[in-house]
């Protein structure tokens, strides 16, 4: 009987250590990405141009469109999106802003959003390194704000966040299909 | 990234029995026993497949992004404990987050990536941003020991100098940089570590962090090189 327990136990103990190995991940369908705001903080840093201080950043992994139907179908209208793929989308600020005339002290943020037809509203959430949006807790919220939608002629295949400089502070934009939305963001 | 199969909930299941087996749950032995070649072949169907390159020129060929390039060499993330951000979801992390690197992974292509020529990728003995595009970078949510000194929480860069039987493993504090314009009077802290060699030669460039006895080794491998660096804290 001890001769059977130690063959199954070495058996067993062959199926752990197999599940020890390392599994080398493959490059992923939705890559991650970063944009900065000031756009291409890194590559100015290097090169001497930069002239204003790192403010903002956001990580988000790209899934593509593969002739799907995005919005209303893929990402159903009125659910938390993780405004991306894979872990949620993680936005960081390097100094304090305010977004709808709500303040956001400088530190590291998820932000998701709720797609409708004609807005969504986009939600910074202080839980942090969380996948998708199946454990978003609303009680975690630092702001809401529902910004409007605008069509595109064109459909862009892989979803993009970037920034861009506005009259008053700048916007973070997010594009996939023929839907773009623009957040404000103020200094 | 991409972990989240149900082949791979149905591994860590049957790894979750065999731990419990381990609790004297004799009767879940031989469903284990029953069932081993087969979660044992599933896994091994896991890796390969996790290790098909995905056909990056394509990708960038079909996208006509106006907004942002989608990247040869993707970004990506590891985090310690691996897999943290699913754990979590999960409910099934008991030490809280540690570490997490995001670097870009360039491929091999059929290059040479390590050698002592000037037309090498990497070349022995200049700096290595670790991946692609920005410097790579390296946070650690709690103070960790690396090659016998403290480094304290925070984000770091983290590169190297490659050499045939060594690497040269440097933390510096000059953050969010592009390549290799590396200010070494920033540098944190140096440690030496040793290569070895894998084969089949790796494609895509990666890190991932690993269970270890005193801490976490993070794996650096591309090509036919790997080398693992520990992290030391207290689990």
């Amino acid at each position: 009987m001890k001769k059977v327990f130690l063959a199954v136990s070495l058996c067993v103990a062959c199926c752990v250590n197999s599940f020890s190995q390392v599994v080398v991940p493959a490059v992923d369908k939705s890559p991650l990405d970063i944009s900065y705001y000031p756009n291409n903080f890194a590559l100015l840093k290097i090169q001497d141009k930069v002239t204003e201080p790192l403010i903002a950043r956001v990580i988000y992994s790209r899934p593509q469109k593969n002739n799907r139907t995005i919005f209303g179908d893929l990402i159903e209208y009125g659910k938390v999106w993780r405004l991306g793929a894979n872990e949620a989308t993680e936005i960081e600020f390097f100094q304090n802003v305010k977004i709808g005339g709500t303040a956001v002290k400088k530190g590291r943020y998820t932000i998701y959003g709720i797609p409708n037809a004609d807005k969504w509203t986009i939600i910074i959430n202080k839980e942090l390194d969380t996948w998708g949006s199946f454990k978003y807790d609303q009680k975690k919220d630092i702001l809401r704000l529902d910004v409007p939608v605008t069509k595109e002629t064109t459909s862009t295949e892989s979803f993009s966040m970037f920034f861009e400089k506005a009259t008053t502070g700048f916007t973070l934009n997010a594009v996939w299909d023929s839907s773009r939305v623009s957040l404000p963001i103020s200094l | 990234m991409q972990f989240g199969t149900v082949l791979e909930y149905l591994c860590q299941y049957h790894c979750n029995l065999n731990c419990m087996f381990l609790k004297k749950i004799t009767w879940r032995v031989l469903f284990c026993c029953a069932t081993f070649p087969f979660v044992l072949n599933g896994c091994r169907q896991q890796a390969d497949v996790k290790r098909t390159p995905v056909q990056v020129d394509s990708l960038a060929t079909t996208d006509k992004n106006p907004y942002v390039t989608y990247d040869q060499s993707p970004m990506d993330m590891s985090y310690y404990p691996v897999n943290y951000p699913l754990l979590k979801m999960n409910k099934q992390d008991s030490t809280g987050l540690i570490a997490r690197a995001i670097y870009s992974r360039p491929h091999k292509k059929n290059r040479t990536i390590f050698s002592y020529s000037p037309q090498s990728l990497c070349q022995y003995g200049k700096e290595w941003r670790l991946g692609a595009n920005e410097a790579t970078e390296i946070d650690f949510f709690r103070n960790v020991i690396i090659g016998g000194k403290t480094v304290s929480k925070g984000t770091y860069v983290i590169y190297c100098i490659p050499e045939p039987d060594k690497w040269t493993i440097v933390l510096n504090s000059n953050l969010y940089t592009w390549g290799l314009h590396t200010d070494t009077t920033k540098d944190i802290l140096r440690t030496i570590v040793p290569v070895q060699r894998q084969s089949p030669a790796l494609e895509d460039f990666t890190m991932v962090f690993m269970d270890a006895p005193e801490g976490a080794d993070l794996l650096m491998a591309w090509d036919n090189v790997k080398t693992v660096l520990p992290i030391n804290f207290s689990k």
